[in-house]
């Protein structure tokens, strides 16, 4: 089984933090937007106090992966969780996409499809990254 | 009413990346995703907005938030602006008044909001996919969609036609998208304007 990140949502942790504030805040998502994209440092403050709960805050993204695999690896996926999206290329060759919630809570399935999900997005979204390999 | 496409997946760069060259569309919207800060719509409205359950809503919690003068944020109708604005207004007082007296009371805020009315006003974050965004267009575009959630999908629908225009060539209300209308005796007969509206 091979995975590869191919896109994502841009400015994921930012939109983590949004979603952080909007429910608790009072604070208008626009605005909240606007600050933040201006102050970066306060984003990666507000998402070191994320602790998953409802686990919504995290689903306001999109990543896509490049997967590699074969038909029974990927019925696998499917009946342990139902938020993966697939698209067929070739024989053995899929689009996949989910959110970070689905990200994190297959993570704790602890296959190897799991593994490789966290690997992919290490370099992009450490802390995230960092959260998943928690729950591991 | 404020709605902003805060973000969204890049047609451009997910097609760059892929091996084909063609996803068909249907497949191809279900694997984008579209985040929205949805502000000033009705909690009647939202309750209808989150009946859409392919999608994430981050909403404003009355249990942590303090609802402060509620006479400034409520929705109000046009027929109740037009018909009954004197009844609504002193019920809003009232309702206002209740809700304080309740916190000031000692009430936690998760049981006085038990008084607030769905006319209070909400802010949410939303996150749709394509392929769901297309259904949403198709129920809430269309004549008979209550009037403030088909407000709020002719904002939506216009952020995602200047951000991928190509992608929601065809988008608009079941009539437009299918070329017939599913609405049955129900229909508002106007699938032609309808179609002079959203198509390009």
């Amino acid at each position: 089984m091979k995975l590869r990140l191919l896109a994502s949502t841009p400015s994921v942790e930012k939109l983590i933090a949004i979603a952080m504030l909007t429910t608790t805040s009072g604070a208008a998502p626009s605005n909240l937007y606007h600050r933040l994209s201006a102050n970066p440092e306060k984003v990666a403050e507000i998402v070191a106090r994320l602790e998953l709960q409802h686990g919504s805050i995290i689903e306001h993204n999109r990543l896509n992966w490049l997967l590699e695999a074969k038909e029974g690896e990927v019925l696998k996926i499917l009946l342990a969780n139902r938020f993966f999206t697939f698209t067929r290329f070739g024989s053995n060759q899929w689009l996949v996409s989910a959110n970070l919630r689905a990200v994190v809570e297959y993570s704790t399935e602890g296959d190897e499809f799991g593994s490789l999900l966290l690997e992919s997005i290490k370099q992009k979204l450490p802390f995230v990254y960092s959260f998943g390999r928690r729950g591991q | 009413m404020k709605v902003e496409l805060l973000a969204h997946t890049s047609s451009a760069e997910l097609i760059s990346a892929l091996p084909v060259s063609e996803v068909p569309l249907k497949d191809f919207l279900a694997h984008l995703s579209f985040t929205f800060a949805i502000e000033g719509i009705s909690r009647a409205c939202s309750h209808q907005l989150v009946r859409h359950r392919v999608a994430s809503f981050s909403q404003q919690s009355q249990r942590y938030i303090h609802v402060k003068r509620l006479q400034e944020h409520v929705v109000t109708p046009p027929t109740v602006a037009e018909k009954g604005k004197n009844v609504f207004d002193s019920f809003i007082v009232e309702a206002s008044y209740t809700y304080a007296e309740l916190v000031v009371g000692g009430v936690p805020r998760e049981d006085a909001r038990f008084v607030l009315p769905n006319a209070t006003e909400t802010s949410l974050l939303m996150t749709m996919d394509g392929g769901s965004l297309m259904h949403f267009f198709g129920l809430r575009l269309c004549n008979r969609a209550q009037w403030e959630i088909r407000a709020m999908a002719e904002e939506i629908f216009q952020h995602v036609k200047e951000a991928e225009p190509s992608l929601f060539e065809t988008a608009g209300p079941y009539c437009v998208q299918l070329g017939k209308c599913p609405e049955g005796r129900f229909s508002c007969g106007k699938i032609v304007e309808m179609k002079t509206k959203y198509l390009p």
